[in-house]
């Protein structure tokens, strides 16, 4: 990459700002501030800054509706507003899903529009950590802050994840690198171990690199655990990983003083789903009968697990919750955004603070292109080519504060930077626009 | 422990190597997930753009299975899985070896051919689909254009979505007329 | 407005009005003396009031909640009810949804409901499920008995240290008192291990629960907070554990208290817990006595009973290395939940059960204790809710306090184990509670305890919070009907809160937003300020958030009600 000279031509700097990119929720980045706008953002890793440091060209800034040709024609707020909450109102089977690029203030009128027309609301739980979710139902869930790992752990495992490149100063803030309290050298204090069937990034970087075999982690994992409670492996090889090289690795885990697991989608997105999750928090709870183990899941957005202890508090439901029947029901694989969809039960989609274009399987996205799609955001994204409503949001922790929940679920409160475009409007105040106008609608038809 | 030894990977392409055997369709394993190359440019917003289909219209591959198919970096390739098939760019993989395996960055490309199914447990499968490559001259499409041609949400009937004009790297939308 | 309540026969034990008949007269949320002809009328004639409920001891908002709500649906699918046109959809049985805490507590004619344990670093969150439980006051207890400042200062000694940061910290958290859970143990907990008894330091710190628990008493006392401090002893739930009991309330004998209105300078919680003879699971007998005598002959304590209901609950505790063991007991599902600098926590689901020795053994314990002890003042009814029981069973345990004919059937037909009678005394007291006494444990004991002056009573100047039941109590016998005291007590006839009607017979009518009831220490700025200056490079270094993001900022405690204290006095 070419040398770029230090950013000097600014304002003001930010201090202590959070970044609104990825679960690690970094708290102590500054923002370069000239004339209203970012100019430079420090401490920011490349994810961060590239977010902080957004693309104009794709910023959405004006309200806009489909006209008849399927093009989409810029209207004022009152016009694409009443377009929307029109949809809402008449809407038999809405789910309103995204939510984790927003902020908690944002959710609660959220959550007071879907009690009100009996919607289904999701978060992008449902397609990332939702089997850990299930996990966490069936078996535990032993964790801590990331505080606890900075200052105590000895031995640090990543597995189905690749902070390197989704969460990159995780190894840096918390984990891995820094001096914590009863780690004074840092880095030389802990061995870091990475099981992962590619030589990821993160690998490169580990003392222990376990490269099981695709769809392996559930094996292995047994076989850990059948070491630990003392029973003789049966078979030479385990998950393509030699019998000795695991009673190796199960003896160095027995024996560290704080040991943490951190796992990732590599073990939600395949075949055995939650059943690979529930045998890893498993395994860290047979470990607990040694030494001290804890683990925690990498969280992809910087308040997805915001939502789920959002909801969980407001109804008692993490994700999914569906309010048709005027109770709140939470039933995976029913309740479900993507299950929703691929059974076209869905009739208007509202979409906030998402992008199901760029995310979901094409299989449940063909059921978006049959319905009326409304999209809150505040980029031009592939979800805006299928969007029918597009209304311009604002960009939390930059141009709007307000609260968060980073992956440890420690609150932090986001402030801003700067003043938001003056098109924009903040999610929380769109979506309380929203619950008005769908209020006044339902209350006209009564 | 002897998986602490890290392997030597091959930045380079070997046509020749004479331990591959060409074939014409390479049957592997499909693995999706973020990469930061993905990542920074779908969260920077800028998914319209070329940089994006770059980074997220990409097949990594193993460059022994590059070697087999005969293409080399930026060439097209087609993935065909049992839910549907997508033009990406070839790349030899930063994290090889990994023969018989390819990696597609989540986004609007890797949607088109992973599975849906969720077996009632929320999550569709994102992960370990089987699927198939082979060399294809069809250019790999920009966002909105991949967009349109798969899912012809606003496509009118009787168009054919292939011969319309790209739609670009910018927005597009009819603006209101501003007096000064 | 203005309102008086007619006729009723009135219990307020800090007035010493023992179920006369008389008015109950308030104006703008407040009790007053008279009101003019113009006041709106309730005929409650006969019928039972006192003042709204105060829960001592609850866990009801904070991140534990949230792990027990997000990882036990099967808990939440018990107890679901959809909207009304006034109230939000409920969820939950032993963690209920928050609009369903706020309801269920009013509805029990409660007002105000402590909640015992937050952490520092995610004080935040209790504050926004505050901000989501409507109808209730809520005081937050702040978590120090393991936070390693507070630890280092203890071995140091440095009292007026440790009360500079106690005073800075519940400003910074938006808390109401100290709380100090299994001192050191969760702290050894970090690594796995836990400490047993009060002299037994924690690791690499070097100090003892003795020493912490004595520290924070003193710099509690210098500052002169309203409530004492606030403590879950060591050894919780281990057999053989009074011991360890009575020498934590015995440490602090000798500190002198500075506060004119409550009485105590260590209110011991969940007791139940802590009063147990025995060596193992299977000779385990109750250690009430020595516990019971201890308090009945020394006035610097009260505690609060943590009452077994006998139901399927949720467990949650700071106590890291408890619910470990309990897990390790029960194999139900275990969450943990450690926090950096400053506490551990723990989640395991229970199945109390009538037929299991040992859980029968505990609810003849908690009931021993309200019994054994003799001054009321010195006892809080609680289940530790959701511990022992949920708070929806309060009533249910009253019913049990004013009634001998209904233990000795409970104990008689077998709805508890014969371990219930056998090792503990309970079959021989026939001590009864009368409303006078209810009254004392639910509302005028707590409102001493905590150093609320303005609640618990139905003085003038108080705050009108008060419930009116279906009872009359000259026409009723609660010895004889405990199923009528259960279901009085659970579907108030009127619950007022600031003078307003939030439940009538029984139903939520009016949803109002809670209050944040949290300390504010006036006069001791500079020595927060110093201490804050010496810690601060520590902080940056070994917390993982900024302390400007650390800081709970004053929107998630909106709106608040702070009881000012001067340090000076």
């Amino acid at each position: 990459m070419a040398y770029e000279p230090p950013v000097t031509d600014y304002d003001k700097i930010v201090e202590n700002c959070t970044c609104a990119f990825c679960g690690s929720n970094c708290d102590d980045v500054d923002i370069l501030v000239k004339d209203n706008h970012v100019v430079g953002v420090r401490h920011a890793c490349r994810l961060g800054a590239s977010k902080i440091m957004e693309d104009e060209d794709q910023r959405l800034t004006v309200p806009m509706i489909r006209d008849e040709n399927g093009e989409l024609v810029e209207v004022d707020w009152d016009t694409a507003l009443d377009k929307a909450a029109e949809l809402i109102a008449g809407a038999v089977r809405p789910v309103f899903y995204g939510w984790s690029e927003t902020s908690i203030e944002a959710m609660k009128p959220g959550l007071e529009l879907t009690e009100l027309v009996g919607a289904v609301i999701d978060n992008q739980a449902t397609i990332c950590h939702g089997p850990t979710v299930q996990a966490v139902q069936n078996v535990g869930y032993p964790l801590m802050t990331l505080g606890e790992v900075k200052n105590r752990a000895d031995m640090v495992v990543y597995t189905g994840s690749n902070p390197m490149n989704a969460h990159p100063r995780h190894l840096a803030r918390y984990t891995t690198f820094p001096k914590g309290f009863f780690r004074k050298r840092g880095r030389f204090d802990r061995t870091l171990v990475t099981w992962d069937p590619k030589y990821s990034d993160t690998a490169k970087l580990s003392d222990i690199w376990v490269p099981f075999e695709e769809n392996g982690d559930y094996a292995f994992c047994n076989a850990i655990r059948a070491v630990l409670k003392g029973k003789e492996l049966k078979q030479d090889v385990i998950s393509g990983i030699p019998k000795e090289d695991i009673v190796a690795l199960t003896e160095k885990m027995k024996n560290t003083q704080f040991g943490a697991l951190f796992f990732g989608l590599g073990l939600t997105h395949t075949l055995s789903k939650q059943r690979n999750i529930d045998i890893a928090i498993q395994l860290v709870q047979d470990l607990n009968k040694y030494t001290k183990w804890v683990l925690l899941p990498m969280r992809g957005h910087f308040n997805v697990n915001g939502f789920n202890i959002f909801m969980s508090y407001e109804m008692g439901f993490p994700y999914g919750v569906d309010f048709s029947r005027g109770y709140p029901r939470y039933m995976i694989g029913e309740t479900t955004t993507i299950d929703l969809l691929n059974r076209k039960e869905c009739d208007v989609f509202m979409v906030i603070a998402a992008d199901p274009g760029a995310h979901f399987p094409g299989g449940a996205l063909a059921h978006l292109a049959d319905i009326p799609v409304i999209q809150i955001d505040i980029h031009w994204g592939p979800s805006t080519e299928l969007a029918d409503v597009v209304l311009p949001g604002t960009f939390i922790g930059v141009e709007t504060a307000g609260t968060s929940y980073r992956m440890d679920s420690v609150p932090i409160f986001m402030k801003k930077a700067i003043d938001p475009p003056e098109t924009c409007r903040e999610d929380e105040w769109i979506v309380n626009e929203l619950l008005k106008r769908v209020t006044k609608l339902k209350e006209a038809s009564k | 422990m002897t998986y602490i030894e890290k392997p030597s990977i091959s930045n380079v392409v070997k046509f020749e190597d004479p331990d591959v055997a060409q074939v014409k369709k390479l049957t592997v394993m499909l693995n999706t997930g973020t990469d930061i190359y993905q990542g920074a440019c779908k969260k920077r917003g800028s998914t319209l753009k070329d940089e994006y289909r770059k980074v997220a219209g990409v097949c990594y591959m193993d460059p022994k299975d590059m070697a087999r198919l005969g293409v080399g970096n930026w060439d097209s390739v087609l993935v065909k899985s049992d839910w549907g098939e997508v033009v990406c760019y070839a790349a030899h993989s930063r994290d090889a070896p990994h023969e018989g395996m390819i990696f597609i960055p989540k986004g609007p490309w890797a949607n088109v051919v992973v599975s849906p199914e969720t077996y009632c447990c929320s999550d569709p499968t994102y992960k370990g689909i089987h699927a198939t490559v082979e060399k294809t001259d069809k250019e790999v499409l920009l966002m909105a254009d991949l967009m349109r041609y798969v899912y012809k949400k606003y496509v009118k009937e009787g168009d054919k979505t292939e011969e319309l004009p790209s739609l670009g790297e910018m927005p597009i939308y009819k603006r209101k007329v501003r007096s000064q | 407005m203005e309102y008086i309540l007619k006729n009723g026969i009135v219990y307020d034990p800090i007035n010493e009005i023992n179920g006369e008949k008389k008015d109950v007269m308030f104006k703008d949320g407040k009790i007053v003396n008279s009101v003019s002809d113009d006041a709106k009328v309730i005929d409650v004639t006969d019928k039972l009031v006192m003042p709204a409920g105060i829960d001592v001891h609850c866990h009801l908002a904070g991140p534990k909640l949230c792990v027990g709500r997000l990882y036990r649906p099967e808990d939440e699918r018990r107890g679901v009810k959809p909207k009304t046109d006034i109230t939000r959809p409920e969820t939950g049985f032993s963690i209920p949804n928050c609009p369903a805490t706020g309801y269920r507590f009013s509805k029990m004619g409660y007002g105000t409901v402590v909640e015992a344990a937050v952490p520092p670093l995610e004080a935040k969150h209790t504050h926004e499920e505050i901000i989501a439980i409507p109808n209730i006051d809520i005081p937050p207890l702040t978590l120090f008995g393991n936070n390693w400042f507070i630890l280092q200062f203890a071995k140091e000694g440095r009292i007026e240290d440790i009360a500079a940061f106690v005073s800075a910290w519940l400003k910074i958290t938006k808390g109401y008192g100290v709380k100090i859970v299994n001192p050191c143990g969760s702290e050894a907990w970090g690594w796995g291990m836990n400490v047993h008894g009060i002299d037994d330091p924690a690791p690499y710190w070097d100090v003892t629960a003795r020493e912490v628990i004595r520290a924070l008493a003193q710099a509690n006392e210098m500052l002169g907070l309203p409530h004492s401090i606030h403590i879950h002893p060591n050894d919780l739930g281990h057999p053989g554990n009074f011991p360890t009991t009575v020498n934590t309330i015995d440490c602090m004998k000798d500190i002198k208290k500075n506060s004119e209105y409550r009485n105590q300078t260590i209110h011991l919680t969940h007791a139940q817990f802590h009063c147990y003879d025995g060596t193992s699971w299977r000779d385990v007998t109750s250690g009430v006595e020595p516990v019971a005598d201890y308090i009945n002959k020394h006035d610097h304590v009260t505690m609060d009973m943590g009452q077994v209901t006998l139901d399927e609950t949720t467990t949650m505790t700071a106590d890291g290395p408890m619910e470990y063991d309990l897990y390790e007991l029960t194999g139900l599902k275990w969450a943990n939940k450690d926090i950096e600098l400053e506490t551990a926590s723990g989640l395991v689901p229970f199945i109390y059960s009538g037929r299991n020795p040992v859980h029968s053994l505990q609810w003849a314990i908690g009931l021993e204790l309200a019994l054994m002890i003799e001054d009321p003042w010195k006892v809080c009814l609680t289940t530790d809710s959701p511990n022992a029981g949920p708070f929806i069973r309060y009533p249910r345990v009253m019913s049990w306090l004013m009634s001998y004919q209904r233990r000795a059937e409970m104990m008689d037909n077998k709805e508890v184990h014969a371990w219930a009678g056998r090792k503990s005394a309970l079959g021989t007291l026939d001590r009864e509670y009368d409303f006078y006494d209810i009254a004392t444990i639910t509302r005028a004991g707590p409102s001493k305890i905590y150093g609320f002056e303005d609640r618990g009573h139905l003085g003038a100047g108080a705050i009108a919070d008060i419930a009116v039941y279906d009872l009359e109590p000259n026409n009723f016998d609660p010895t004889r009907n405990a199923a009528e005291v259960e279901k009085a007590f659970s579907n108030a006839l009127y619950t007022i809160k600031d003078g307003q009607i939030l439940v009538k017979d029984g139903e939520i009518v009016k949803v109002v937003s809670s209050k944040h009831v949290r300390t504010e220490v006036e006069g001791f700025e500079d020595e927060e300020k110093r201490i804050l200056e010496e810690i601060m490079p520590f902080f940056n270094r070994y917390y993982t958030v900024k302390f400007e993001n650390y800081v709970v900022h004053d929107h998630y405690a909106e709106p608040s009600s702070v009881y000012k204290v001067n340090a000076s006095k």
